[in-house]
């Protein structure tokens, strides 16, 4: 799990020592334990972890026999020098290795075949490969109360723990959250939280991937599987648009972990993974999945059938039922998006498609310059942070902008929420409308490296800002980072799959049939008045994997896979394509949406010259230029960069957007465990959060609101009845809602561009 | 303790220190002047006091001998058994205070709470071994088991002393 | 076996230096004042080396050396550290400087200071000498008002002030990086050397620690100059060392004597005035407990770095506990292991299983439990901490377990084949003063 730093043999200066008889050569500064793991020698450690900082030299592992220095040093902390020799095999080393492996396990207890960790154990390895085969401690071994559920997702075994101090670090020093320390003194020592209180937080779940032995075990995978029953895939996380590189464990048909990936993608998330996207996976068999397609006959009755049915009556529908609309949803992949638009421009006439997303003309100006990736922001000397909320939204972010700073960066934030980040330098509040504003107001150094994450849905809503902050990018050399709102939103814009058509075809009554796609988008914003334009549609084919409103009432019905069971592409918010993998098959009754749509066309008398994902992807690459030059195999394991788009042509300064509707003007904030996947997945029961209301509490006083009391929100778009909180942190005028799932409604309250919009408040009673 | 008069006690000093945590020991150690012991209310107040976490500083308390986080007695004794007080008869000056408080052989706290009787290691005053630590501050000795009672019915009849320090 | 006074001025004085006039009186303040008025800081610094004086906690290190590692030339401000966490067992000589003769150690902090460029320094002291903290406290505040501490001292350029910072009871914090870590506020955990506190340490800035008698002997240095205290002792272990001599001898208590000059006999029989009637030497750990127990063979060795480490032990800090024949050697041993294993931090794996395993072996063989193999046993497991550690704990913590279980075979054989090792009876008298 990422135990090894990557070593550059190929750079310019490099250091030649002799390792184990060997001559050979690393940069200087590695240490030893990377150089000798870059030359295939492998010397075992613990504590080391290189994400985690600088070397700990706390478990004494990775002794090894430095010629000339007395004793054993570790290989951790011991750089390479010009002409050292070094032997991991002599029999010292050998020696110091067993003898730690030895010390180890003295007060280890023999839980083997009760343990998670069994069969993926480094404690175990090592000890097969350094370590003793017999004990000669025959004192009694050290007892703690045991398990100890650190929360409801990471069970705690004391005795298990070798102190290595990984979790402890990756608490104080990479989520910070400084929850999760070590308690007490010498062999007594053991991991705790104050007082015995929860480890909570946003990604505490990592822990469980470091802990190198079975002393941090994750309790919904429990007891659920030995590392030879599953087959593990490479894929991409589905829940945000950072496209995190994970691991799917399968067992039996059936996803039953996430974890980060062994060899991590530096570039993105760097192994680490939020807890959402670690413990979503259980909402893939939760009821509401769509297991069977359905044929409605009437209001009241739909049939189930079989697939082939089930496609064949989708084909005559969306051939013979009229004007089609098709209307493709953020999670839909490259591959079924591009089907989409050939069915929509080919048997269907030239029927419009529209994604789920945002309009992004405003935002040309942004995307146009040079971008960066997550991995940069190790090197940056300034990241500015415009808008939005990562550590709800695209949560990894968080981990990755801390580093930054822990590295010598310098942050500031300016936008309209209170989030995590903004303690970490100066920030403005800029309520909504204010954004250009907050920008002109800061005073950022000159550095050399700078990134501006940005968020799309507020530099969307104020285009103004968008400008200014393209034109002060560009002048102070920084490179930009999306904070995308939607998890395929740039995979679809990539095919050019525009953001509006088809509502306003249905407003306008020139929509007969709706095709959607991983969509519904009576449930989001504007749902209302797609709801109105979605009564004069008669028919419905609806290519989903969970239950909503617009798919209970389809007329046709068909599951499709989720992310986690079809191949495909993802481009995520920083533009690298990145390939999902089938991990399991999806339900019986479903198939992977593309495959769905392929099937439709031949159907319709259409067979494309594609019949594979893959084969989809290379003819979505040879027609769309943003995606030249990839293949699903040039894609490989950690993905590429599509085409960073030309500028725009200059069309002066944009004006702001006035927001719809009267009273206060409204942010809604996406909160990590409040989406409809946190609340599918049963593992994520206790931390799932609701909708709700938040005011300053000066706000909620000037208009005679309670803490606590149910509050209705009214725009011109929608409406819904939330609890309110106070909270002084967040700015006031303005009515602030957190997202729950889409049954909460707040989405609803603003318009089908997701544009700025106020609501007026009534309390309730 | 309160997070303010903590603040109170520390601030005075803050410019001695470039960082702020370096403050969270003499703020445990002033904490838990108050009651002797410190509560995971005074753990509370550290952190706020001195801008950590709470954990955080629970870890750095459970740390130290001389930091309790369990209720101690009001009164704390602290015997050094270290070899040249134990040469000196440490054990036999635990036993007989032990004995005297009702309580098992490595002490602890006695019934009506007026004492704590714990083992310590070395104090610094091997030259008058045995000897014992009281409240955390003061060190007596040499100390025969003939001693224990007198010592014992001393601390009951004084109240913790009031001395702060900084 | 020539007395000296060179640290404990007080003893000189005939009563305690606790006022900054009578420490004036006695002679203090002269090397600060020669310091500044005649010597640039790299004169000062060529003095300590030039003076040998080596570091007197316990790892002998050329204090000299020691101090021109600081850099000259970093971006952060370099500080002075006093370590005052006295705890090694046996030792008790800088609790008398502290209570006793208290300005000379801020004399040599200030001298060690201006040497190497610092501007502030600190005395961390163990949390159990709350007494001699407030001695520190009042002394520092003396000094202030004397203008010896400050801005412009004595009329000076030199600026300087100390901050008095007081442990919780952990004797890992009296190692140099452990020290550190828990003066930055966080658990007493040694880090890795390199980097050395010289170029990384105290806030990763450059760092000059040192221990309290170390520091307390530089204003002789500075003022009487290096060569009069290197003309004491020998060339490796030059001028005067305060050794603490404590256990079943008749006057326990502190006694500075020029090194090589005094024999282990003499200390024992003439300064600390030998034992009972009937009673006489069996074994003794004379550098603190972290070393290699003696038996009487070692009577004779002349008191100094280099005498000591052939006759198979060492200096160390030179607190002296001595056992006379009434004694066991498996219940001092086994209350040793006891200590090592409750002072370990945890942080590194051979010393946390490895004292714990020590201790529950020689317990085992206390309580009649033990097996022969467990004497191999012992040295397998302590060779398996010596050398592979992070800190000197356990690596020197492992040598009087070694050491008996060799030079005492036979009492932990019999304790072995006859049920266990019966508990000794004490030394109850009440000790002399001298």
């Amino acid at each position: 799990m990422g135990d090894y730093a990557p070593v550059d043999l190929t750079a310019a200066e490099q250091v030649e020592f002799e390792l184990n008889g060997r001559r050979v050569s690393a940069p200087p500064g590695t240490m030893l334990v990377d150089a000798a793991h870059a030359h295939g020698v492998r010397v075992p450690v613990f504590c080391y972890e290189p994400r985690l900082g600088p070397p700990l030299g706390a478990c004494r592992m990775c002794l090894v026999e430095v010629e000339g220095m007395r004793g054993l040093q570790t290989a951790c902390s011991t750089p390479v020098q010009p002409d050292m020799v070094v032997r991991t095999d002599s029999p010292l080393a050998k020696d110091g290795q067993d003898g730690v492996l030895e010390l180890l396990l003295a007060n280890h207890p023999l839980d083997c075949p009760v343990c998670d960790k069994g069969g993926e154990c480094p404690l175990q390895d090592h000890t097969f490969e350094f370590g003793p085969g017999r004990t000669r401690f025959i004192e009694p071994k050290r007892h703690f109360p045991k398990p100890l559920d650190l929360s409801s997702l990471i069970t705690l075994d004391r005795e298990r723990c070798i102190a290595c101090f990984r979790c402890v670090r990756f608490s104080q020093g990479v989520s910070e959250d400084g929850a999760l320390v070590m308690e007490d003194r010498g062999a007594g020592s053991e991991i705790a939280t104050f007082t015995g209180d929860a480890y909570e937080g946003r990604f505490t779940g990592n822990v469980i991937d470091i802990c190198p032995v079975g002393a941090l075990t994750s309790i919904p995978y429990r007891f659920v599987a030995r590392p030879w029953d599953v087959q593990n895939a490479p894929s991409v996380c589905g829940h945000c648009p950072v496209g995190c590189n994970v691991e799917l464990t399968a067992r039996e048909g059936e996803v039953r972990r996430v974890t980060g990936r062994p060899d991590p993608n530096w570039e993105v998330e760097e192994g680490w993974l939020c807890d959402k996207g670690r413990f979503a996976y259980p909402g893939d068999r939760a009821p509401g999945r769509l297991r069977e397609p359905l044929i409605r006959e009437s209001r009241d009755r739909a049939r189930v059938t079989t697939l082939e049915e089930a496609v064949d009556a989708a084909a005559l529908v969306l051939g013979r039922g009229g004007r089609v609309g098709v209307v493709v949803g953020p999670e839909a992949t490259v591959e079924e998006g591009f089907i989409a638009q050939e069915l929509a421009a080919g048997p269907l006439g030239g029927a419009p498609v529209q994604r789920l997303g945002i309009p992004g003309e405003a935002l040309a100006a942004l995307r146009a310059l040079p971008g960066a990736q997550l991995g940069d922001l190790d090197g940056a000397g300034l990241v500015l942070v415009v808008g939005g909320d990562p550590p709800n939204q695209q949560p990894v972010v968080e981990l990755r902008v801390r580093k930054a700073r822990r590295l010598g960066a310098r942050v500031a934030c300016v936008g309209a929420r209170p989030h995590a980040l903004e303690a970490l330098g100066e920030h403005r509040r800029a309520v909504p409308g204010g954004l250009a504003a907050a920008l002109a107001d800061l005073e950022l150094p000159e550095v050399e490296s700078a990134v501006v994450l940005w968020d799309e849905a507020d530099l969307a809503a104020e285009p103004d800002a968008a400008a200014a902050l393209a034109r002060l990018a560009a002048e102070r050399g920084m490179r930009q980072l999306e904070l995308g709102a939607d998890v395929n939103g740039a995979g679809l814009r990539a095919l050019g799959m525009p953001a509006r058509g088809v509502l306003e075809a249905a407003q306008a009554g020139e929509i007969d049939v709706l095709l959607t796609v991983h969509a519904d988008p009576t449930e989001g914003p504007g749902g209302a008045e797609w709801g109105w334009a979605l009564g004069r549609v008669r028919q419905t084919v609806a290519i989903a994997t969970h239950a909503s409103p617009l798919a209970d009432g389809a007329t046709v019905l068909l599951p499709a896979a989720t992310h986690r069971e079809q191949e495909g592409v993802y481009v995520s918010m920083a533009g690298r394509a990145q390939r999902l993998r089938a991990a399991v098959p999806g339900p019986p009754g479903s198939a992977p949406g593309w495959e769905l749509l392929l099937a439709v066309m031949h159907r319709l008398g259409a067979p494309p010259a594609y019949r594979t994902a893959a084969q989809t992807f290379a003819a979505a690459a040879a027609a769309r230029p943003a995606l030249a030059g990839l293949s699903h195999d040039a894609l490989g394991a950690l993905g590429r960069p599509v085409a960073t788009p030309a500028p725009p042509s200059p069309n002066g300064a944009p004006a702001p957007r006035e927001p719809a509707g009267t009273g206060l003007p409204l942010v809604v904030t996406r909160m990590i465990f409040g989406d409809a996947a946190s609340h599918r997945s049963d593992a994520l029961a206790a931390v799932r959060t609701g909708a709700e209301l938040v005011l300053h509490p000066a706000e909620a006083a000037r208009r005679g609101l309670a803490e606590g009391e149910r509050v209705r929100l009214r725009s011109p778009s929608g409406e819904c009845a939330l609890a309110l909180r106070c909270d002084p942190a967040h700015a006031e005028g303005v009515a602030y809602a957190a997202a729950g799932p889409p049954a909460s409604g707040v989405e609803r309250l603003l318009p089908p561009d997701r544009g700025p919009v106020r609501v007026e408040l009534a309390a309730e009673r | 303790m309160t997070a303010d008069e903590i603040r109170a006690h520390i601030d005075p000093i803050r410019d001695r220190f470039a960082e702020e945590r370096s403050l969270v020991l003499p703020a445990l150690k002033f904490a838990q002047t108050e009651k002797g012991w410190l509560s995971g209310d005074d753990i509370a107040a550290v952190a706020e006091a001195v801008n950590l976490t709470t954990a955080y500083v629970e870890s750095v308390a459970s740390f130290y001998d001389r930091l309790y986080l369990r209720p101690t007695g009001t009164r704390v004794v602290s015997v050094c058994v270290t070899l040249s007080c134990m040469l000196r008869g440490s054990d036999e000056l635990m036993a007989a205070l032990c004995e005297a408080e009702g309580l098992g052989p490595h002490g602890g706290t006695a019934e009506d709470g007026a004492v704590t009787i714990q083992e310590a290691q070395c104090l610094g005053y091997c030259d008058r071994a045995p000897c014992v630590q009281v409240d955390a501050e003061e060190t007596r000795g040499p100390l025969s088991p003939d001693d224990a009672a007198s010592l014992l019915e001393e601390l009951r009849a004084a109240p913790r002393p009031e001395r702060l320090w900084r | 076996m020539p007395i000296a006074n060179v640290v404990y001025r007080h003893r000189e004085a005939g009563a305690p230096l606790t006022d900054a006039g009578a420490y004036e009186r006695a002679g203090g303040w002269a090397g600060l004042k020669r310091a500044l008025a005649e010597m640039q800081p790299d004169e000062v610094l060529y003095a300590f080396h030039r003076s040998g004086l080596r570091g007197r906690g316990g790892a002998g290190f050329p204090m000299g050396r020691k101090a021109s590692f600081i850099p000259k030339d970093s971006a952060l401000p370099a500080y002075v550290v006093c370590n005052a966490d006295e705890s090694e067992p046996g030792t008790f000589k800088d609790r008398e400087i502290m209570e006793m003769n208290p300005f000379q150690l801020l004399e040599g902090i200030l001298l060690a200071g201006y040497a190497v460029g610092a501007a502030r320094g600190y005395i961390y002291i163990r949390g159990e000498y709350e007494h001699q903290a407030r001695v520190l406290d009042a002394a520092l505040a003396q000094a202030r008002e004397g203008g010896f501490l400050g801005r412009g001292i004595l009329g000076s350029s030199f600026d300087f002030d100390i901050t008095l910072y007081r442990g919780a009871g952990a004797y890992i914090c009296g190692e140099e990086t452990g020290l550190l870590e828990s003066l930055e506020g966080k658990r007493g955990q040694p880090r890795l050397k390199p980097p050395f506190p010289a170029v990384a340490g105290l806030y990763g800035a450059p760092t000059l620690i040192n221990n309290v008698e170390t520091l307390t002997s530089l204003p002789p240095i500075v003022d009487r100059g290096p060569d009069w205290y290197a003309s004491m002792g020998t060339e490796k272990s030059t001028g005067t060392k305060v050794f603490s001599i404590s256990g079943h001898v008749l006057r326990p208590g502190n006694y500075e004597i020029v090194l090589h000059e005094t024999t282990l006999r003499e200390l024992v029989y003439d300064h600390a005035g030998g034992f009972r009637p009937g009673r006489d030497f069996k074994a003794a750990w004379v550098g603190g407990s972290s070393v290699n127990v003696v038996g009487p063979e070692a009577l004779d060795t002349p008191l100094d770095y280099e005498s000591l480490a052939a006759a198979g032990t060492s200096l160390g800090s030179a607190g002296c506990i001595v056992m006379d024949d009434s004694g066991s050697m498996v219940h001092a041993t086994l209350r040793l292991a006891h200590f090592y294993r409750h002072e370990s931090c945890g942080k590194c794996t051979p010393c946390r299983e490895g004292t714990l395993w020590l201790e529950r072996i020689l317990r085992r063989i206390a309580d009649g439990e033990g097996r022969m193999e467990d004497l191999d046993l012992i040295d397998q497991v302590a060779g398996r901490i010596g050398g592979r550690v992070l800190c000197a704990l356990a690596d020197t913590g492992i040598l009087p377990v070694v050491s008996a279980i060799h030079r005492f075979r036979d009492e932990f054989v019999a304790a072995i084949e006859e049920g266990g090792a019966p508990r000794p009876e004490p030394m109850m008298e009440v000790a002399a003063h001298g």
